[in-house]
């Protein structure tokens, strides 16, 4: 499924405006929305999914242009996992929570369970069937909110930082659960913080400042830019960082790479200066 | 994010006042009529109060309440022309509904103090925050915890209803019809009770125990951020507002 | 030197709770020093600064045996607001810390305040002190509910602050904040380190605590796993058993075998940095 966001404008109040002309496409790869504190990366999941309406442009979801549906049907193409999971989540026991989405969307009683059972143990929750999600702390109020949708199996999925609040471990099964829907062929957007777990899962990155695109491209690339991202809040990844800052030739996004990078670096201009130590002092400035 | 309050900003001789004086103000023009009893004192009371609305500048936002108020009024005059208890003298017919003197007299004394409470409240209501009313009873004595409770009451009330559509976006996203009919919106709406009470029993606990670590039991004198000012009108309106009491209490003994 | 914070032996188990959430624990810290809190999901991070503020055993009616003295108190036999006035706490949730009375971000910081007891003035100077620091200047007539999650999260932070406690517990103050949102409440939190205030953290941005804590308590299961400076806690091997990774330029340098003297891998970006190019000239 593809979806475009043509030349979106929107506002909440008049004259403070929030998108300032958006133009977006998504086909297939992950994208990963990144940037500052209000440059309105939450209100441009919402267009998608159909729960605020562009005040000028448009939204279209495969063939669906939002504008012409209602929230209730845009769910049968998009799911999206809200930012605070006390905003979403609203059922009294667990159960009832992940498998009302896939309910609504008609699924029968059997293919609705089949399918939180399994959103569920994919955020390593699949012991807490029962429980009151009032009852569970706020990280794993979160993956219930994550299953919720995923259980849906819509063929956009949209994350709005699934990462808060969780430990190493929750980042890896969300990591895990993002690449699994990858795999099925799913449309992925997701906004974060994280720009370790950027690096890590998405392939493409878009940078929003205060209502405007300003970087749409491979993570890569958009890594190898500290200086706009600087302007907009945002630092690359760690391992990135690192080797920025030991003059890296290429933007390296992983420990991996950096280890390989460093290691490349040090034999190649090894290689060429030989042993000399006077040499090797300038390896990394 | 709105507070719940029909405060309107203006700068006048009224909003100047400090919030205990109108209190003072707005309890005697209210009280004053049921004390005396007659049609006259309520009239005066109500000239006073309608004037004292628009010297601040906000007498048009009593006429939209009272006009609201209308069909109450005509009921009041219906009903009690025809059956109240002490109808004796006819005063006109409609076929074969008579209304009497009496009923119409007493219709329209309940229309006027009804009148004088609103306008008399409205004088308080639409000059005052209701966060300065509630600073300056505290600063009188009101406990601090009940000021507490009644100025964020006004807040987190709306916050609730704020609550109420996030949770309704919550389910439109996830497939369930909750535009278009009454009966769908209806359905919809039910099942938040629960979600919104879980969520602000949640919510109030941590509250508490984040105000107390900001020593909010602290039983020492507390201070007040805004220095109260309190105009020099002040004195003589409340001299004003008691001798007005004293004197309906007074003819209230004496006639 | 005394210690601002001792902590012995604590144990505490919630009323509902099936494990104890606190098991033994024991640590000091000194004055002006940043002591991080790291650990998994459940680890007792939140209860543990529960208790330096006293919330715990005052709040919660639970079992709790062991010690905790800060700035000298006994938090088992004083009030939460007398505590108050000694050590702050900043919450997890930014938005249950608002106190819902106040109309403006300036009278929701002077709140903490008016209940000491300051005089007018100083509130006043408190107040705009924080509210520079914090970077609310130009929200600080808006109300404060309606701020972005990130600038509520510096206004809980400033409001508790303004009470210049002495020792200020925070847990995961930043995690709603961008990178660079986040770059700054360390900042500011190091600067106020420097008029003397003793700092404890809880955090899941390893990075952030290794560059800025003095030394990192480690919490597991309720358990303390290891309370040493930054590069002894995170050179330890078995950090993915106890549930968090290193910061990602210790991984690196583990990779390259790259030690620093004492014999402890680099924790920070600099540190890292300085060894690589030092490694270079040696290798
Ligand atoms: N319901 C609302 N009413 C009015 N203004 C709003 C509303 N929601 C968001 N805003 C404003 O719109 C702007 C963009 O908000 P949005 O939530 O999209 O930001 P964001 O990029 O998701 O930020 P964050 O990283 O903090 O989640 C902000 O300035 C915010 O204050
Ligand atoms: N109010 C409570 N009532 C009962 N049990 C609780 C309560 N709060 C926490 N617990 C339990 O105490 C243990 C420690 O929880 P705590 O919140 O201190 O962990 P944490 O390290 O802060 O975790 P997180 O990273 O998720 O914030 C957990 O097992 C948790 O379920
Ligand atoms: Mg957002
Ligand atoms: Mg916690």
């Amino acid at each position: 499924m593809r979806v475009r966001v043509e030349n979106v404008r929107f506002h909440y109040r008049l004259g403070e405006p929030v998108l300032k002309g958006v133009t977006l496409d998504f086909e297939g790869e992950a994208t990963a929305i990144i940037g500052q504190n209000g440059a309105g990366k939450s209100t441009l999941v919402r267009l998608i999914n159909g729960l605020l309406k562009p005040v000028s442009g448009e939204v279209r979801v495969g063939d669906w242009n939002t504008g012409d549906f209602s929230v209730a049907r845009l769910a049968r193409r998009v799911g999206l996992v809200f930012q605070n999971p006390n905003d979403q989540v609203f059922k009294s026991v667990v159960r009832d929570e992940v498998m009302f989405g896939p309910k609504n969307l008609g699924m029968s009683g059997d293919t609705a369970l089949a399918s939180s059972r399994e959103a569920l143990a994919d955020v390593g929750l699949e012991g807490a069937m029962d429980a009151n999600p009032y009852d569970l702390s706020l990280a794993e109020r979160k993956l219930v909110s994550i299953a919720s949708v995923v259980a849906m199996n819509t063929d956009v999925v949209i994350f709005d930082e699934p990462t808060i609040a969780q430990d190493y471990a929750g980042v890896q099964r969300i990591g895990t659960l993002i690449e699994k829907l990858k795999a099925r062929g799913k449309l992925i957007i997701a906004i974060t913080h994280d720009m370790d777990f950027v690096a890590e899962i998405f392939p493409r990155a878009v940078v929003l400042r205060r209502g405007e695109v300003i970087i749409d491209g491979s993570t890569r690339e958009v890594f190898s830019r500290p200086d706009l991202l600087r302007d907009s809040f945002v630092e690359p990844p760690h391992a990135t960082q690192l080797g920025q800052a030991l003059g890296l030739s290429e933007t390296v996004l992983s420990v991996d790479e950096a280890v390989k990078g460093i290691k490349g670096h040090r034999s190649r201009l090894g290689g060429l200066a030989g042993s000399d130590t006077a040499h090797d002092q300038q390896f990394f400035q | 994010m709105r507070t719940i309050s029909l405060y309107v900003e203006k700068e006048s001789f009224i909003h100047g006042l400090d919030p205990v004086t109108k209190l003072w103000l707005t309890a005697s023009l209210l009280i004053i009529p049921f004390i005396v009893g007659n049609i006259e004192s309520t009239l005066v009371c109500l000239g006073i109060n309608l004037a004292l609305l628009s010297v601040a500048r906000v007498i048009r936002r009593i006429f939209s309440i009272l006009a609201m108020s209308l069909v109450l009024i005509i009921t009041l005059f219906i009903i009690q022309g025809m059956f109240y208890g002490g109808n004796r003298t006819e005063a006109f017919a409609l076929g074969s509904l008579v209304f009497y003197r009496e009923g119409l007299r007493y219709a329209t004394l309940l229309t006027l103090r009804f009148f004088n409470i609103i306008s008399a409240s409205m004088v308080l209501i639409l000059t005052t925050r209701p966060s300065d009313l509630i600073e300056s009873l505290v600063r009188r004595g009101l406990s601090p915890r009940i000021g507490y409770v009644l100025a964020s009451v006004l807040q987190i009330i709306p916050m609730m209803i704020s609550n109420t559509s996030t949770i309704m976006d919550a389910q439109r996203s996830r497939g369930m019809e909750t535009e278009g009919r009454l009966v769908t919106r209806m359905k919809a709406y039910l099942p938040l009770m629960a979600p919104l009470v879980m969520s602000s029993l949640v919510a109030t606990q941590e509250r508490a125990m984040a105000l107390e670590v900001r020593a909010f039991g602290a039983r020492n004198p507390k201070t007040f951020l805004h220095e109260e000012i309190i105009s020099r009108h002040a004195l003589p309106i409340r001299v004003l507002t008691s001798l007005g009491l004293v004197a309906a209490v007074i003819w209230r003994v004496i006639l | 030197m005394k210690p601002e914070v001792m902590v012995q032996d604590l144990s505490y188990r919630y009323d509902d709770g099936e494990e104890k959430a606190l098991d033994g624990v024991s640590f000091e810290v000194y004055p002006g020093e940043f002591l991080g809190v790291v650990g998994p999901n459940k680890a007792g991070k939140s209860t543990l600064c529960q208790a330096l503020v006293g919330l715990v055993p005052h709040f919660f009616h639970g079992n709790m045996d062991g010690r905790v003295v800060a700035g000298g108190i006994d938090t088992r036999e004083t009030t939460v607001d007398e505590l108050s006035k000694t050590v702050g706490l900043v919450f997890q949730n930014p938005f249950t810390q608002v106190t819902g009375a106040k109309l403006t971000v300036y009278e929701e910081i002077a709140f903490g305040l008016e209940n000491i007891g300051l005089p007018r003035d100083e509130i006043t100077r408190r107040v705009d002190e924080m509210i520079a620091l914090f970077g609310l200047e130009h929200v600080r007539h808006h109300n404060p509910f309606e701020l972005s999650g990130g600038q509520m999260q510096r206004m809980a932070i400033a409001s508790i602050m303004a009470l210049r406690p002495r020792i200020v517990a925070l847990d995961e103050p930043t995690s709603q904040l961008d990178p660079q949102g986040s770059a700054e409440v360390f900042q500011a939190v190091a600067a106020l380190r420097n008029q003397g205030l003793t700092v404890i953290m809880a955090e899941q941005k390893v990075e952030k605590i290794a560059r800025y804590a003095d030394r990192v308590l480690l919490m597991h299961k309720g358990k303390v796993a290891a309370c040493d400076r930054p590069e002894v806690v995170f050179s330890r091997d078995n950090l993915l058993d106890l549930g968090i990774r290193p910061p990602a330029y210790t991984s690196v340098a583990r990779e390259l075998d790259l030690r620093r003297p004492d014999g402890t891998l680099p924790v920070t970006l600099d540190d890292a940095v300085a060894l690589l190019r030092n490694s270079s000239v040696n290798s």
